[in-house]
């Protein structure tokens, strides 16, 4: 096991980075012109004297690193940092986002897992004939896919132009239902979501898992083990998948990282989830810095939360394998 | 949509070192090995269809054929299909659709533009603003990496930590955030001015969120090259590091950055779309297949191929890449040591 | 990513330009909201909105979305008359027992205030005339954006600096019953200012922040009460348990429970009406579909006029639109019909400022047929072809393929054009600073109350222009025009001053400030068991009117 220095120290490196990033945010959306949050708080027929006392009330007369230690104030020790779009708070939005986001992300994990490994086994033990390159073609197209405009049209297709259809009809046009109160409406709602969310990573642990196989079906053990008398399929199962884990591991920490920490902005808005995503879609377009604020650091929070985790799964899968 | 280069891998599980295949002679091997490689010659050619489709093709068929440029608005007017004269938007706003005609052959959009010959311009700004980003990608990537890589110790510290912070930024949401910012008031550094609509927000943001995505594998390899006899020996006879990153290390890193290229302007096309459509990318005049999508998806109930064929063609290009780049890396490493490096 | 997707994600900011127009025809296919028999009482209306409203605060809340809800949660001294057409526009006494004693040569209002209205749960008192002195100087404390109606009142300059001893014009009697306003100077639309919700009764001690959340302070005077709101969640309203009906202008309402989930983008909306799993919903019908409900379901799409007007300004302080002859060009090259295509055919062409929809205020006028040729030779003779000019635009579908047209035209008459969008969130705020003031930019304004002046005055009274918050974003001052509005602004309601604003009105035209386009329609597509469906051009469509059959 690991020296808890070596503990601290990533954490320390956890907390700098989460630092780094927020001072970035928080620069970013204070350099934009016509930005100025007063403005917008005003409303539709602001007087001077209104809108000096909302950059009073508000504090944003006072310096940048007052402003930015008040919102790490709000955020972290009041927790009651508030949107200035429409002066909601933003963490309960967020709490309320979460568990959105969390069924589409694990539900697409599951997915891109499952059929990632199943073709790459596949492919790596056909390899050269047609159920390898069948698969190969359709790994390259997950992988060259938009997966935004993949939802756009799967929404046209299956839930309007073919909808009459039996085959769809059951498909709901986006939206959300909760896992408690009807599992069933659920999964039918994160159906499609889910397979624009994994069909990249389905290509690329595909090939990921079937350039593996091929690697080590050429090492020197597995050749051994052959020669043992050992059926293809345990080693198979024994040898070179295990060493397979190892690049799986990694790649899906850092997808899954991905996927809860930004590449779900692509999908929510497109089928009306309204979790973590959209929320950050919505106010990255209303230039609203709270919640993005709040969103970017636990998009970053989760990013590099995984990866430690995929690390130390690393070293318990491989122990040869030292991390730094 | 993006490029996964695990950097661990690069550290620790191949021991053999890096991948020196391609010295500057191997080109010609290499170039055998790629021919041998149906896939890989076929994407590479419908690649070039694709571009030559887009750069020469579009005023061709713009000029020749449709008799109207990619701006050219005709809302008012009317088409001959099939015999009739059918209004290019009808009175509820909806386009005409897709047919066998030289004008308007995948239908026109709500402002009664050729919307096929948008698909061939915009294709011009995806294939520009993916190749170029790639390009200013892979130099930063290189700036960075190469010093990294050579001198280790603090540089080396301070470069990776940069790349960790980028690489910690959730993508899509640091891309979103500099766009928005940037398309709002454009970019006033300095001596630096540049408009908000220019190509160059895109091209810039893109190109800097995805640098830890080659920066990290090339630094891995320079690290590696560092230690081996042939670049100690030009270090003993005298060279500077300017000389030896140049002449000793950056042709041996070449092979990983040039596969990392292909693969990366293909993850760039889909980034460019992908910022269009939330309305961050390119300005809404300029066609880009991300803005064609994102002005049709509106619409998509009653004109249906301004969002499809966009798509179709972001999809057959970054297959072609992807494929090419496949095979390249199979071409230059055919014992397969950069496998793990790049997937 | 735009309206679709705006729509999907909320880009669909509540419509920031205040609450829409006046008079309301439900004009469509034979639409018959109306019918069904007679009003069947109880029940529950399953409604849908894309995103949170702005707020359920009658202090903060300034988008359709707000009103419509607080409408039917509040009221004030006075209202409009809660019916469609026209007569929406119409002031009626709410709280108030008659219509105001107006004296002192029109500077002095005096209400009389009804007795045995009561406030909702918990604070259950009756409602005396200090909440509404209470509720209009809560708008100071709060920071409201509807400050601007009320700073004609006496002591409301010093009030909104002070923000200490109250507003002096403001004075309130609850033993007598009696509340009196005085004005700096005499203003016809003040009636107006009091009948929206910015002046609804707030019962005192409700605390000077955001109270959309605090359902404690959440109170009611009308037939429902909003008993949850949780955001890009849901909204309930149910009875008002203290609730009884003292006029014929404020209804009792139907329904026993409103249940509003937030989050429902406009196609899953019309999936889900045509499913049967949806009664109502906020927004309009999502464009591409409404051709073909409008066939396949005549009775339950309905079209309703908003009092709003849509154009592009024209900066005249920027060349090249600081020349008179420039704008007039850029007006005759429009072909508006092309406009009205891009807005999927919903609305009529205009040429004027004032909508149609305000009675004897608009006078039709066509000052500017379409003539391309005219146009370029107005431009070539003006020199300034060539000139770079950039058309601004929010960035909701179809507003952006509308600047595009735009550009279009300015593209044809010699100029280089280029198109800048921003979201919808913060375009007004930015196009309305003279810092980011753009050349040309897209204007879409609805009503804030149903009159000329909120067309006329607000947008054109070259006295108005601000550094920041301008609503004069054409930037236009003729000081003979604007002596012309203030004379008007001062005479009472009526005839005589509609005939004053449509005079504004074409005279304003000569000047070209704007390129005006277009009214928009509200087209909506309703539950088949949805009646009593009433547009009025303020509140817009209110749930108290409406009833489910069985």
């Amino acid at each position: 096991m690991r020296s808890a220095r070596f503990w601290l120290r990533r954490l320390a490196g956890l907390v700098l980075v989460l630092f780094l990033l927020s001072v970035i945010v928080f620069l970013i959306f204070n350099v934009i012109p016509g930005g100025d949050p007063a403005i917008r708080l005003a409303g539709r027929h602001p007087t001077p004297e209104n809108i000096a006392a909302i950059r009073h009330d508000w504090g944003f007369n006072r310096p940048l690193w007052v402003q930015y230690g008040d919102m790490m104030n709000r955020l972290f020790v009041k927790h009651d940092l508030i949107s200035y779009q429409d002066q909601t708070k933003v963490l309960p939005t967020i709490g309320r986002g979460i568990p959105r986001t969390l069924s589409l992300a694990v539900g697409a994990a599951v997915i891109w897992l499952f059929f990632g490994v199943l073709f790459g086994v596949i492919s790596g033990l056909t390899a050269g004939r047609w159920p390898d390159r069948v698969l190969t073609v359709v790994s390259m197209a997950g992988i060259s896919t938009p997966i935004f405009w993949l939802g756009a049209v799967l929404l046209y297709l299956l839930t309007f132009q073919w909808h009459s259809s039996p085959l769809f009809s059951w498909l709901p046009a986006g939206g959300y239902v909760n896992l408690t109160d009807d599992p069933g409406q659920w999964a039918a709602h994160l159906v499609l979501p889910w397979i624009c969310l994994s069909v990249v990573s389905i290509g690329f642990y595909s090939r990921v898992v079937r350039s593996s196989l091929l690697h080590t079906q050429s090492a020197d053990y597995v050749r051994t083990a052959r020669a043992m008398g050992l059926s293809r399929g345990r080693v198979l199962l024994r040898h070179t998948l295990r060493t397979s884990l190892i690049p799986l591991t990694s790649l899906f920490a850092l997808d899954f990282g991905a996927a809860i920490g930004g590449t779900v902005i692509l999908i929510e808005p497109v089928f009306g989830i309204n979790g973590i995503g959209q929320y950050a879609q919505q106010s990255v377009a209303h230039l609203d810095l709270p919640p993005l604020m709040a969103l970017t650091l636990y998009g970053g929070f989760f990013i590099v939360i995984v990866n430690a985790l995929a690390d130390a799964v690393f070293t318990f899968l491989d122990p040869r394998i030292v991390v730094e | 949509m993006s490029v996964q280069v695990p950097e661990r891998l690069t550290e620790t599980a191949d021991p053999a070192g890096p991948v020196a295949a391609v010295a500057s002679g191997n080109w010609r091997m290499t170039w055998r090995r790629l021919r041998r490689n149906r896939a890989a010659l076929v994407a590479g050619a419908v690649f070039l269809f694709v571009v030559l489709a887009c750069y020469p093709g579009a005023p061709l068929w713009a000029h020749l054929v449709a008799h109207r440029g990619p701006n050219v608005q005709n809302i008012q007017g009317t088409v001959s299909s099939g015999g009739h004269r059918l209004p290019v938007v009808r009175a509820d706003g909806t386009p005409i659709g897709p047919g066998w005609r030289g004008q308007y052959l995948l239908g026109a959009d709500a402002n009664g533009r050729d919307l096929f010959v948008r698909v061939l311009y915009g294709g011009r700004t995806s294939l520009t603003v993916g190749l170029v980003s790639a390009l200013v990608c892979t130099a930063l990537a290189l700036l960075l990496a190469l010093p990294a890589g050579y001198f280790g110790g603090y540089v080396d510290r301070a470069v990776s930590r940069l790349l960790d912070l980028i690489w910690s930024f959730p993508v899509y949401l640091l891309a979103v955030a500099l766009s928005a910012s940037l398309v709002v008031g454009g970019l006033n550094v300095g001596p630096i001015h540049v408009g908000s609509s220019s190509l160059a927000i895109p091209i810039v943001v893109i190109a800097v969120v995805f640098v830890p995505y080659i920066a990290r594998p090339v630094r891995g390899e320079v690290l590696a090259l560092r230690n081996q006899e042939f670049v100690e020996a030009a270090i003993a006879h005298g060279a500077g590091p300017l000389r030896v990153m140049r002449q000793e290390i950056l042709p041996n890193v070449f092979a990983t950055t040039l596969v990392l290229f292909t693969l990366i302007v293909a993850n760039n096309i889909l980034v460019e779309a992908a910022l269009s459509f939330l309305g961050v990318g390119v300005s809404v005049l300029t066609p880009s297949w991300g803005n064609i999508i994102e002005q049709g998806y509106s619409t998509i109930v009653t004109a249906p191929w301004q969002t499809i064929a966009p798509g179709i063609a972001i999809m057959i290009t970054a297959v072609s890449l992807n494929v090419l780049g496949d095979g390249l890396r199979d071409a230059l490493d055919p014992h397969g040591r950069l496998r793990g490096v790049i997937t | 990513m735009r309206r679709r997707l705006a729509l999907l994600t909320a880009l669909i900011t509540p419509a920031l330009a205040g609450c829409g127009g006046g008079s309301s025809t439900p004009s469509t296919g034979g639409g018959g909201s109306g019918g069904g028999g007679a009003a069947v009482n109880g029940g529950t209306l399953r409604a849908a909105i894309p995103d949170d409203p702005d707020h359920l605060d009658t202090g903060l809340s300034y988008a359709t979305e707000g009103w419509e809800i607080l409408e039917s949660t509040g009221d004030g001294l006075l209202g409009f008359k809660k019916t469609s057409g026209a007569a929406g526009a119409d002031i009626v006494p709410d709280l108030a027992t008659a219509m105001p004693a107006v004296t002192d040569g029109g500077k002095t209002y005096t209400f009389q205030m009804r007795a045995g209205v009561r406030f909702s749960p918990p604070v259950n008192r009756e409602v005396v005339p200090s909440d509404i002195k209470f509720a209009i100087e809560r708008l100071f404390r709060v920071d409201s954006g509807g400050v601007g109606f009320y700073s004609g009142i006496v002591g409301a300059d010093s009030y909104a600096k002070t923000r200490k001893g109250g507003i002096s014009g403001i004075v309130a009697d609850d033993k007598t019953r009696t509340i009196t306003f005085h004005l700096t100077q005499p203003d016809g639309t003040f009636l107006d200012y009091i009948a929206i919700p910015f002046a609804f009764a707030v019962p005192k001690g409700t605390p000077d922040k955001d109270i959309s959340t605090v359902s404690k302070w959440r109170i009611a005077t009308g037939p429902y009460m909003i008993s949850a709101y949780v955001p890009k969640d849901h909204i309930t309203l149910v009875r008002n348990p203290n609730f009884h009906s003292w006029s014929t202008s404020v209804p009792a309402g139907h329904l026993d429970r409103v249940d509003i989930k937030i989050g429902t983008d406009p196609e899953a909306a019309v999936n889900e009406v045509a499913n049967g799993t949806l009664d109502w919903y906020f927004e309009a019908v999502a464009p591409d579909r409404l051709t073909a409900l409008k066939a396949q379901f005549p009775n339950q799409v309905h079209v309703y006029a908003r009092n709003n007007i849509t154009y592009f300004e024209m900066n005249v302080r920027k060349p090249p639109f600081d020349k008179l002859a420039v704008r007039q060009a850029v007006n005759y090259a429009t072909d508006r019909g092309a406009l009205v295509k891009i807005f999927g055919g919903q609305g009529t062409p205009t040429q004027n400022v004032v909508p149609p929809t305000l009675g004897a205020a608009y006078a039709k006028q066509d000052p500017y047929p379409y003539d391309l040729a005219k146009a370029k030779g107005m431009v070539a003779a003006s020199g300034t072809k060539g000139m770079a000019v950039q058309v601004w635009s929010h960035a909701t579908d179809p507003v952006p393929k509308a600047a595009q047209y735009m550009a279009s035209v300015l593209d044809a008459l010699g100029y280089k054009a280029s198109v800048k969008t921003l979201d919808e969130g913060v375009y007004f705020d930015t196009i309305s600073t003279q810092k980011g003031d753009p050349q040309i930019a897209f204007v879409q304004f609805d009503q804030d109350y149903p009159e000329a002046q909120d067309f006329v005055d607000v947008q054109l009274n070259g006295e108005r222009i601000v550094n920041v918050g301008n609503q004069v974003t054409s930037n236009i001052d003729v000081p003979s025009l604007n002596r012309r509005i203030d004379a008007t602004r001062r005479m009472p309601l009526g005839a005589a001053r509609d005939a004053q604003w449509a005079a504004l009105d074409k005279s304003f035209m000569q000047q070209a400030p704007w390129v005006p386009f277009l009214n928009r329609t509200l087209p909506k597509y309703v539950s088949p068991k949805l009646h009593g469906l009433v547009f009025n051009g303020t509140y817009y469509e209110m749930f108290p009117a409406m009833w489910l059959s069985r």
